[in-house]
């Protein structure tokens, strides 16, 4: 296992988003949590990567409790990309990716040879490499979403946390994200976790599926054992009518409608 | 990169240039041939003492007042993420106002009397505890579970309203000379211009900038937004508090010798920032540059404009300043 969630608790102030929660995300795998808006799955993601503070329980990392872990040696070992970080401005591409090596610079000493290796390796592997001297306000939104990802990859964490990568982009670029993460999933053997909405993606892409309601894990495994009718009715309220892909390999979703009972 | 180094170069030559005007201009003008001269020991008695205890000492006070504002001003836009905000916007130079104005008004001298020297020796002092007294209070005041953005800025713009009306309510029962030196020191002037002063506030702004220096790459990465810093192994809270108290340290320092400067602070990192690339390697070390040659100009139309009556210096830094700055804010790109 390389993220193990014991009896975690987040709350804000008053209000437990997440009354007890415990679950594994496998290593070397790409896992992806679904649920509905509120459901807190983007909370439970912020809190694995410590930018929100838990309440109760705690997250290992590699069977080590993350809270003895100081927070740069974190950042060696996870990266995580949140869903509306600020872009600077007048920032270069390649600059903003640069931002990645920051947890292994000292005060004064600029970067180093390797340091300038990994952002160009980063950025070929993002495929931003041609734009590394243009602005980063100058890309378009899923151009932007690829450095973004190569800033995280800069960072040569072997866990890599998105919250809601594919959200504000076309079915096309939705797409060409997800395939680059299954990529450096394959290639570079980085564990990814993402929090995603669209069905389908979660099922084609994920190989560890976690579906969360009103704070609760309700379901978790491969999607080909999670993902079914009786599931997807207790989480979204919908009655899906499900299919095989053309290899059997995974299910997917044609046509669902919203369950009338619920409000 | 290049482009940087040669701003840097340009504003640097620019603030030489103008503080040898500055030595050369004043109630006795002196030739640049004078200046070489005395600088080679070769000047009469009257040179030198216009350059070594009057003009020399002046011209390093706005230099380092300047440079403390500069910077101080740079971190403060950069830990709240607002371009609006200064030092003098959030009460740190009200805090110091008001310590002094207890300080002159607590033994009311005659009408018209000019204050006894013994008081106005302690100004500095009691300046630099009024702005961390402010400090405090913004912190206690903004801080849950860390300094947030724009809690910290509106704690600090409401603790600089409430001491601004206790200033006015002693202010309006002042005897007039007590009066007219607060209201120059409130506004801003380079009064503290002697040796001793200098070399107080010389190492500790050098610090304090240095220190500042030493961690630019961090304001750089909290521009990033709190969640992308914390995921690249910047404890955001911890780093707030210390850049918010460095910044109020400086802010400190300056007006404990030059009064409430309004406005430096931001002038001077907002043109910094549109002539350099977005990173506090070279914004800080350029905001500190400008805000000293606007202080340093400021100063020599405060002194000469209407001589020998002098202006404060605050008020020629937003006379000067404001034109530039709308140009600036007006013509972007």
């Amino acid at each position: 296992m390389s993220i193990e969630v014991k009896d975690l608790q987040v709350a804000y102030g008053d209000h437990a988003v997440i009354p007890c929660a415990s679950l594994n995300i496998p290593k070397g795998k790409v896992t992806m949590f679904i649920g509905k808006n509120g459901c807190g799955k983007s909370t439970l993601l912020k809190a694995i990567a410590r930018i929100l503070p838990v309440s109760k329980g705690q997250v290992f990392l590699e069977g080590q409790p993350m809270k003895q872990i100081s927070q740069k040696e974190i950042a060696k070992k996870i990266a995580i990309l949140p869903q509306s970080p600020i872009v600077p401005e007048g920032i270069s591409v390649q600059k903003l990716v640069s931002y990645g090596r920051f947890p292994y610079q000292k005060p004064f000493s600029g970067l180093c040879q390797q340091d300038y290796d990994i952002i160009t390796w980063a950025m070929k592997k993002t495929g931003v490499y041609e734009w590394k001297d243009q602005k980063v306000e100058a890309l378009s939104g899923g151009q932007r979403q690829r450095v973004w990802i190569a800033l995280a990859l800069a960072q040569k964490t072997d866990i890599l946390l998105l919250d809601e990568p594919t959200t504000y982009l076309d079915i096309a670029h939705q797409l060409e994200i997800l395939e680059l993460l299954k990529q450096l999933n394959k290639e570079e053997k980085v564990t990814i976790v993402t929090v995603i909405h669209e069905l389908n993606h979660a099922i084609k892409f994920g190989d560890h599926i976690i579906g969360m309601k009103e704070g609760q894990i309700l379901f978790e495994g491969s999607p080909k054992e999670v993902i079914h009718q009786e599931n997807l009715r207790h989480l979204y309220d919908i009655e899906a009518t499900l299919i095989q892909s053309e290899k059997g390999s995974y299910p997917i979703c044609i046509d669902y409608t919203l369950l009338k009972e619920t409000k | 990169m290049k482009k940087s180094r040669n701003v840097f170069l340009f504003f640097i030559l620019l603030l030489i240039v103008i503080g040898i005007v500055s030595i050369m201009i004043g109630s006795y003008h002196m030739s640049f041939h004078d200046i070489l001269q005395t600088f080679l020991g070769k000047g009469d008695k009257l040179q030198e003492f216009t350059i070594y205890q009057s003009r020399l000492p002046r011209i390093m006070l706005a230099v380092l007042v300047g440079s403390a504002l500069g910077v101080s001003g740079s971190i403060l836009q950069s830990i709240t993420r607002n371009p609006l905000a200064e030092p003098g916007v959030i009460g740190i130079n009200a805090g110091a106002a008001l310590f002094v104005v207890l300080w002159i008004s607590a033994s009311s001298s005659a009408y018209y009397s000019e204050l006894p020297f013994a008081k106005v020796i302690f100004i500095p002092f009691i300046a630099m505890i009024g702005s961390l007294v402010s400090m405090l209070m913004i912190y206690l005041l903004a801080n849950k579970k860390g300094l947030q953005p724009m809690r910290l800025l509106l704690c600090g713009i409401g603790v600089n309203a409430g001491i601004q009306a206790i200033i006015t309510f002693y202010q309006l029962n002042m005897s007039k000379g007590d009066y007219n030196q607060v209201l120059t020191w409130t506004n801003g002037s380079l009064w503290g211009s002697s040796w001793q002063y200098v070399l107080l506030i010389l190492p500790i702004i050098v610090i304090l900038i240095f220190i500042a220096m030493m961690r630019s790459r961090i304001l750089d990465v909290l521009g990033l937004g709190d969640e992308l810093a914390l995921s690249v192994g910047v404890a955001v809270k911890k780093e707030r508090v210390f850049f918010f108290v460095l910044s109020t340290l400086l802010a400190a320092v300056a007006t404990s010798v030059a009064g409430n400067i309004a406005f430096l602070a931001l002038l001077g990192p907002q043109i910094a920032k549109k002539l350099v690339t977005n990173q506090y390697r070279y914004l800080i070390p350029l905001s500190a540059i400008i805000s000293a040659i606007i202080l340093l100009v400021a100063d020599l139309f405060a002194k000469n404009l209407f001589s020998p009556i002098e202006i404060p210096v605050g008020i020629m830094v937003s006379i000067l300043g404001v034109p530039y700055f709308l140009y600036l804010m007006l013509n972007r790109k």
